[in-house]
């Protein structure tokens, strides 16, 4: 007999995967690009941090930070800074623990629980990333007000107030905005994913 | 995809997810990478089930699907495969030398498959599953003659492997 005829033999009487998958299971897995959608997340995540942070490079910051010490910040600016950087790392590393954490041969309600969980990362991301920025605004305002207290009426430091919070809200809704474009696609093709398996899970 | 073609792909593709495994274990070499295949070979016939029409038998028509994206998904790859450790080469002397059970010759037969090329790798997986040769023109889109002269280079070629 043909050499290969015999291991021929031997193939045909293997056994069947030991993980046979249901109906649900596939359905899952041809559903839910869950586990694609949070490596995206992650990958974004780390690009805006290298992107935004590589700006630091070209654009000159002596002149805002003699600004800052001329307004008695400079410490407030430097551990603010250290502590966003600090929970930025912190973010990004739950990006990461979400994305190795998430498989899509979880069961169902696993799998429900870690989209709820991710989809909590991000918002809390973003709602850092804008508090932190209104922080700055505020700080820095409340510091050149200090700073020019004598010179300044009443009348000014009220317009001063004003025009800030308007700009401080303008910068924020700019980057609120920002954020949706680069996060709300993700995080709405995650709740699709989520709606889907929760009908699926009523079914069975 | 309409409710009862869903229900139907989800009986078609379970009763039929054996082939998959097969490939996945032909094309892979770690628990991660079957998976993921599986997971994209999933896709890919739940994409392209709409598409299917029911003129031949399902399974047939899965074979082509997974087949081509296996192949698709490791044709960079190849070449990594290809290398074989000692412990490859050890094993497989080992076990050409007396025939022993088929368990072992199913691995045998696995580690060698491992280090063909990925078109090989399908035509022998065809073989294997006792494809005919019409069939297998169709599924990897080749004539019968060509499915022929490559099957035969492609069998040389395994029992080189398995018996050098």
């Amino acid at each position: 007999m043909d050499l290969l005829e015999n291991y021929k033999k031997a193939w045909n009487n293997q056994p069947d995967a030991e993980d046979q998958l249901s109906s649900v299971d596939i359905y899952k897995l041809a559903q839910s690009r869950s586990s694609s959608i949070v490596k995206w997340i992650f990958i974004v995540g780390i690009l805006e941090f290298v992107i935004l942070n590589s700006l630091y490079f070209f654009v000159d910051m002596d002149e805002d930070y003699a600004e800052y010490e001329k307004l008695g910040l400079e410490n407030f600016v430097f551990y603010s800074q250290i502590a966003a950087y600090g929970i930025l790392f912190y973010f990004l590393t739950m990006f990461y623990l979400n994305y190795k954490r998430i498989s899509t041969t979880d069961s169902t309600r696993t799998l429900m629980k870690k989209i709820i969980k991710t989809r909590k990362t991000v918002r809390n991301y973003v709602l850092f990333n804008l508090s932190y920025m209104a922080l700055v605004m505020i700080v820095v305002t409340v510091a050149s007000i200090n700073t020019n207290i004598d010179d300044l009426s009443n009348k000014q430091i009220i317009l001063i107030i004003i025009v800030t919070l308007i700009i401080t809200l303008l910068i924020l809704v700019v980057l609120w905005l920002f954020y949706q474009l680069l996060y709300g696609f993700l995080l709405k093709k995650l709740k699709k994913n989520y709606k889907e398996l929760a009908k699926l899970n009523e079914l069975h | 995809m309409h409710k009862d073609l869903e229900n139907k792909f989800l009986s078609d593709f379970e009763s039929n997810q054996n082939i998959v495994h097969k490939i996945c274990r032909i094309y892979t070499t770690d628990r991660d990478g079957h998976n993921d295949l599986f997971q994209e070979i999933t896709i890919q016939v739940w994409k392209n089930y709409p598409k299917f029409r029911g003129d031949s038998k399902f399974s047939t028509w899965m074979y082509r699907v997974a087949l081509n994206t296996a192949i698709s998904l490791y044709r960079k790859s190849t070449r990594k495969v290809k290398t074989q450790d000692f412990s490859d080469v050890a094993f497989k002397i080992k076990v050409t030398d007396y025939d022993d059970t088929e368990e072992v010759q199913l691995k045998a037969l696995y580690k060698a498959i491992h280090q063909l090329h990925d078109i090989d790798k399908a035509l022998i997986f065809l073989y294997l599953e006792d494809k005919p040769y019409k069939e297998i023109s169709e599924t990897l889109g080749i004539s019968n003659v060509n499915a022929r002269v490559k099957m035969n280079r492609a069998k040389e070629k395994l029992k080189n492997v398995l018996n050098p």
